[in-house]
């Protein structure tokens, strides 16, 4: 409604602003506590090479990640028990471009892992794979870093490889 | 206290642009704001008994961001309530209020700066979980592509029926004088652009486009009072699926299928398919255009890809889908994207949708998506009567 309309970017006044929350050049700092059931999850990854969901027994469901409650009957969980880190790829796609848009020389595949008789499973990368291999159903195993790397953090998983089982 | 119906009794708008370089976002809601008490025919300083203004912070780039539209919508000091969400979510706020008794004439306002945020991928990446999740640090469409890759798995739809998707949302535009992205394009170039998260190409996505939609809604012995065409509210649903990715249902829209049910129940709608003339549906990627399609029950499930291919979603078809041009067409309007396909629909309803008219606009369907990375969205079912 402006009686003169700017068709020009650079004729019009702006404000640059930063919202940034890395480690460098740093505005805002935050922290994200892991929690109950995320320290214990994390401590068993980075401390014993094991992966660990809670269960509801009432809903027959093992949460993974773990959840110290049911999302479904809303129990308080205690149960832990361990998942066997072998699955298989539910979806996957391969990513092509960063985060500034550029695009990637090798796309990085990315899938959601699921496990037998587990609600939830892993958001994670694949790896020793051809993006031309990789289909719906594939089995997959969980890779972890070697112990003395492991911070505690999704990242001690380095990615999940194709696996021989049953 | 009535506990009567609820209309639309006005709407204004900006145009929906790429980048709005010569405007504030104060002023764009002004505009959008003005037009929309024109509209309806009502003083908001004298009229409005209450406001709904939904803005998420993040996306603006500042903090409490909602607080900040009052003054440019002719609402200090009135009651006004804030949904960092999208604007389908402040419109059943506002239906609510009115259907309560609470309130005769409610304001709602919404708008898109998307153009003012540099840097939207890194906005966007840190929505994910950030102990799961972010971590990964991907570009955050490959959300997108994962779930794309897997309702196709599980449906039979394709990617050349998703890119159909495209081509008609784009095409559609062209017929809508306030939409940014019109264009006439083939299957071949949608499925041959840059590829971003497999199987999602870069058309395969909505742009950003920046714009505001001021709705005013009244109470039924109000909206009788009013000179304008009321467009009724029949129903309206919202629903959230479980936020983990790693466990929610990654090839059915359940939250769209929930909130869907909810509308129809609302709106006394057993018979979806006969009784919505046309849909405007989130189509913020173009196979979400088709999963939702199948949630709404506006066809059987695997059956929307058939749908489009068939031609049944164009414009001329038997349900004109996004006849706006959708998110695709229109562009992608952050928190205001549910309102732009309500907009629509009551512009079909009203008869003023220009060259784009539908000839039997009778009852009409908006639904929104909250976005990457969420399961979660809102319904509105719409009528002439
Ligand atoms: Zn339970």
């Amino acid at each position: 409604m402006s009686a003169e309309k700017v068709t020009q970017l650079s004729q019009t006044k702006r404000m640059f602003g930063e919202l940034s929350f890395g480690p460098q050049d740093v505005k805002l700092y935050g922290q994200y506590t892991y929690g109950i059931a995320g320290e214990r999850f994390f401590r068993e990854i980075k401390d014993n090479g094991r992966i660990m969901g809670t269960r509801c027994q009432k809903c027959q469901l093992v949460y993974l990640p773990p959840r110290i409650y049911c999302e479904r009957c809303f129990a308080e969980l205690k149960e832990w028990v361990e998942v066997e880190g072998k699955g298989r790829v539910h979806s996957y796609t391969a990513v092509h471009v960063d985060l500034d848009g550029n695009r990637l020389n090798e796309p990085i595949l990315m899938a959601i892992v699921e496990f037998p008789g587990i609600y939830g499973g892993f958001v994670h990368k694949l790896g020793e794979i051809e993006p031309r291999d990789v289909r719906i159903g594939l089995k997959v195993e969980v890779v972890l870093k070697r112990e003395e790397e492991r911070e505690g953090s999704i990242l001690d998983i380095e990615y999940f490889k194709p696996g021989m089982f049953d | 206290m009535s506990a009567g119906r609820v209309a639309i009794v006005g709407v204004g708008y900006t145009p929906f642009r790429p980048i709005t370089p010569d405007v504030s976002f104060r002023e764009m809601v002004y505009e959008a704001a003005a037009k929309a008490y024109e509209d309806a025919g009502i003083e908001p300083q004298k009229d409005l008994d209450a406001c709904v203004t939904c803005q998420d912070d993040f996306e603006h780039g500042r903090s409490i961001w909602n607080e900040q539209t009052p003054d440019s919508l002719g609402a200090v000091l009135k009651p006004v309530g804030t949904i960092p969400g999208d604007g389908i979510y402040g419109l059943i706020d506002a239906y609510m209020q009115i259907r309560s008794g609470l309130r005769n004439v409610v304001v709602v306002e919404t708008h898109s700066k998307a153009s003012n945020m540099i840097t939207r991928n890194y906005l966007l990446a840190h929505a994910p979980d950030p102990i799961y999740n972010k971590p990964l640090s991907q570009h955050p469409y490959y959300i997108a592509g994962m779930e794309m890759n897997r309702f196709l798995y599980e449906t039979g739809n394709t990617k050349e029926q998703c890119a159909m998707v495209a081509v008609k949302n784009r095409r559609n535009a062209l017929s809508n004088p306030v939409a940014a992205y019109g264009q006439k394009s083939a299957v071949e170039d949608v499925l041959g652009s840059e590829m971003i998260s497999y199987p999602l190409t870069e058309l395969d996505t909505s742009s950003h486009a920046d714009g505001g939609i001021v709705m005013v809604l009244a109470s039924e012995d109000r909206a009788r009072s009013l000179a304008g065409k009321p467009v009724w509210i029949k129903g309206v649903g919202w629903c959230s699926e479980t936020p983990w990715l790693e466990s929610r249902n990654w090839g059915e829209a359940v939250y769209a299928k929930l909130a869907a049910d909810m509308a129809y129940r609302i709106a006394k709608i057993n018979e979806p398919r006969e009784d919505i003339d046309f849909a405007e549906v989130d189509d913020t990627f173009s196979y979400k255009e088709l999963q939702h399609l199948e949630a709404l029950g506006l066809c059987q499930r695997g059956m929307a890809g058939r749908m489009t291919s068939d031609g049944v979603t164009q414009r001329q078809g038997e349900l004109p889908v996004n006849v706006s041009g959708g998110s695709l067409g229109v562009g992608h309007l952050v928190e205001a994207t549910g309102l732009q396909k309500v907009l629509e629909v009551v512009l079909q309803l009203r008869g003023e949708a220009g060259k784009r008219q539908l000839d039997n606009a009778r009852v009409g369907l908006a639904q929104s998506w909250r976005g990457i990375p969420y399961a979660s969205g809102a319904v509105a079912i719409l009528s002439r009567e």
